[in-house]
């Protein structure tokens, strides 16, 4: 277990910023004999594995987005919400820490914030909250919150949801955007009622080829009639059994700032598709238009383009299911653990967009060897799951907790990055803790 | 500071906190407002020419979150420009204004880290 610690790895690298900062990013080649016990003297232990530290590689606690920031991260302080980290005031943006992940089921108080506009006040009488639904439909339907909940099955399950742009720190160079780590993830367990009961009720035209999706949250500029965003998805996800109209959250009424009274939950894609503060669905003949469709917005290439690049988009193909990620709940990065310690019991969670995770790796020894975690069932499809695990450490020193998920289709969590795009969509690399023992 | 997140971590996993029963604060959305318009002062951008003119310019719409964690080149920062003004209604910044803007930003947000020559764009 974890026990309170006082000093963190960075507080013992501030001691000396200036000879730090030349060793991470001045030094030339690998890290091998004298730059290597250099280096074990900045982070201010010896690192038991520094032999396999990939060329190039510099110690996690270096490099580490958010995390890694001198001073640290503001926090969020804000009611009924957890100590986020804080992304932006305007709009309001915020991420969960892994170690705030550690519950099984997401409180509204750890979920991860994400606005493109302003918080809408709430509604006085959210039982009369009005979805309309039209487009390519036999029948427009104009249902209250009330109505659905009366009228459809009424549904609960965990269901992941995932900023599209979680992940966006590790590219280099930087990607445009909120610079999430891994922490744009929930699992919240979500009641509602399913979107396809509701698209059966209005009668799908042969022509209904996609959605697009309304809200109540005005533009940044206040321009009104200015929808701050409005994405959608192509058919099939509208109508699989797990994407909600959902209208409570951990069996209480959704928070404001999590879009009640109705929002959309459409798991395992890109969070933009889960509207908050839903007041419309169009039924579209062709790929919804709105902002936030098209261009290089949660869109990704198709043909791979040299990092860095400017490209308007026009080739990429729009991120649907997520990618493989795991996160480490039970160790923050930084953690200074007892002297002696000589075993890690880790935990965390892994996902995988629409499929499953076969498998959660660890290795302490910068990725020489991997330990295999038991990784638990989904509570149902689309939830996360549940990973714990056990490490040896050899002694006492600087160790760096890698973690990494396998998919059901048997892709890994890379070792950098993948696919440079503008505004870095699908960054799932193998993440790092930095660890130290005494 | 990471460690008041791992030791608030450890009090927010204690059970009793997992399904929160009590009420939500009706309160969330003037917070939120009040947040989004908290007065931020000129002076937490870097010091230099254009600083008046970005912040007032970005701060008709955005606070300077979004400008003080970004590490871009000029190249970068000038198609952000017109992205904003493609995909969110501003304003188009064009002639002497755009560039003291832009080469405020490209100045004083540029990337952060001398990095090995791209062989593939130089």
């Amino acid at each position: 277990m974890v026990r309170r610690i006082e000093r963190s790895v960075q507080e013992l690298y501030r001691d000396d910023p200036e000879r730090a900062d030349a060793l991470a990013f001045g030094r030339r080649g690998a890290l091998k004999g004298a730059a290597l016990a250099a280096m074990g003297g900045a982070v201010g232990a010896a690192i038991p594995f520094g032999g396999s530290m990939p060329q190039g590689t510099l110690p996690a606690l270096f490099s580490r987005p958010a995390a890694a920031q001198s001073g640290g991260p503001a926090l969020l302080d804000l009611p009924g919400k957890g100590p986020l980290i804080l992304q932006g005031e305007r709009p309001l943006n915020a991420e969960t820490p892994e170690t705030l992940l550690d519950e099984p089921v997401t409180s509204a108080r750890n979920m991860f914030i994400r606005n493109n506009g302003g918080v809408p006040d709430a509604a006085a009488d959210p039982r009369a909250w009005k979805l309309v639904v039209e487009g390519e439909v036999n029948q427009r339907l104009e249902l209250t919150v009330g109505e659905l909940e009366a009228r459809f099955p009424v549904i609960t399950r965990q269901l992941q949801l995932e900023c599209g742009g979680n992940g966006r720190a590790f590219y280099q160079p930087q990607a445009r955007g909120n610079q999430w780590g891994n922490g744009a993830i929930s699992n919240g367990e979500w009641t509602g009622v399913r979107l396809r009961d509701v698209l059966n009720a209005a009668g799908l035209k042969s022509s209904a080829v996609a959605t697009g999706h309304y809200g109540a949250d005005p533009h940044l500029s206040n321009e009104p009639g200015r929808p701050a965003i409005a994405r959608g998805m192509r058919i099939a996800k509208a109508m699989e059994e797990d994407t909600l109209l959902a209208f409570r959250l951990n069996g209480a009424a959704i928070p404001q700032l999590h879009g009640a009274p109705l929002r959309l939950v459409t798991p395992g894609w890109p969070g933009s598709l889960s509207q908050k503060w839903l007041t419309r669905i169009w039924v579209r003949d062709k790929p919804h238009d709105g902002p936030g469709m098209g261009g290089t917005s949660y869109r990704v290439p198709v043909r791979p383009i040299v990092p860095g690049s400017s490209n308007n988009g026009r080739d990429f193909a729009d991120l649907e299911s997520m990618p493989v990620r795991a996160i480490l709940s039970s160790h923050a990065h930084g953690a200074r653990l007892p002297a002696g310690t000589r075993a890690l019991d880790l935990r965390g969670a892994a996902w995988a967009g629409d499929l499953t995770v076969r498998a959660v790796h660890v290795s302490v020894d910068f990725g020489a060897s991997w330990t295999a975690m038991q990784v638990a069932d989904p509570a149902n499809r689309h939830a996360w799951q549940r990973w714990t695990g056990r490490v040896a450490l050899p002694s006492d020193g600087y160790y760096e907790v890698w973690y990494r998920a396998t998919d059901s289709e048997g892709r890994m969590q890379p070792h950098a990055p993948p696919n440079w795009n503008p505004q870095g969509y699908g960054g799932n690399p193998i993440s790092r803790a930095a660890i130290l023992v005494g | 500071m990471r460690l008041a997140v791992l030791g608030l971590a450890l009090l927010l996993a204690s059970p009793v906190l997992i399904r929160p029963a009590a009420a939500q604060p009706a309160s969330q959305a003037d917070a939120a407002r009040a947040m989004a318009e908290r007065a931020e002062e000129e002076s937490v951008l870097a010091e230099g020419e254009g600083r008046s003119e970005t912040f007032g310019y970005c701060t008709a719409c955005h606070n300077t979150a979004l400008i003080r964690r970004s590490r871009f080149s000029r190249a970068q920062w000038d198609g952000l420009m017109d992205w904003m003004t493609e995909r969110h209604g501003m304003n188009p910044l064009e002639g002497e204004f755009r560039d003291l803007i832009v080469d405020y930003l490209a100045r004083h947000y540029g990337p952060s880290q001398s990095r090995a020559r791209n062989p593939f764009l130089n």
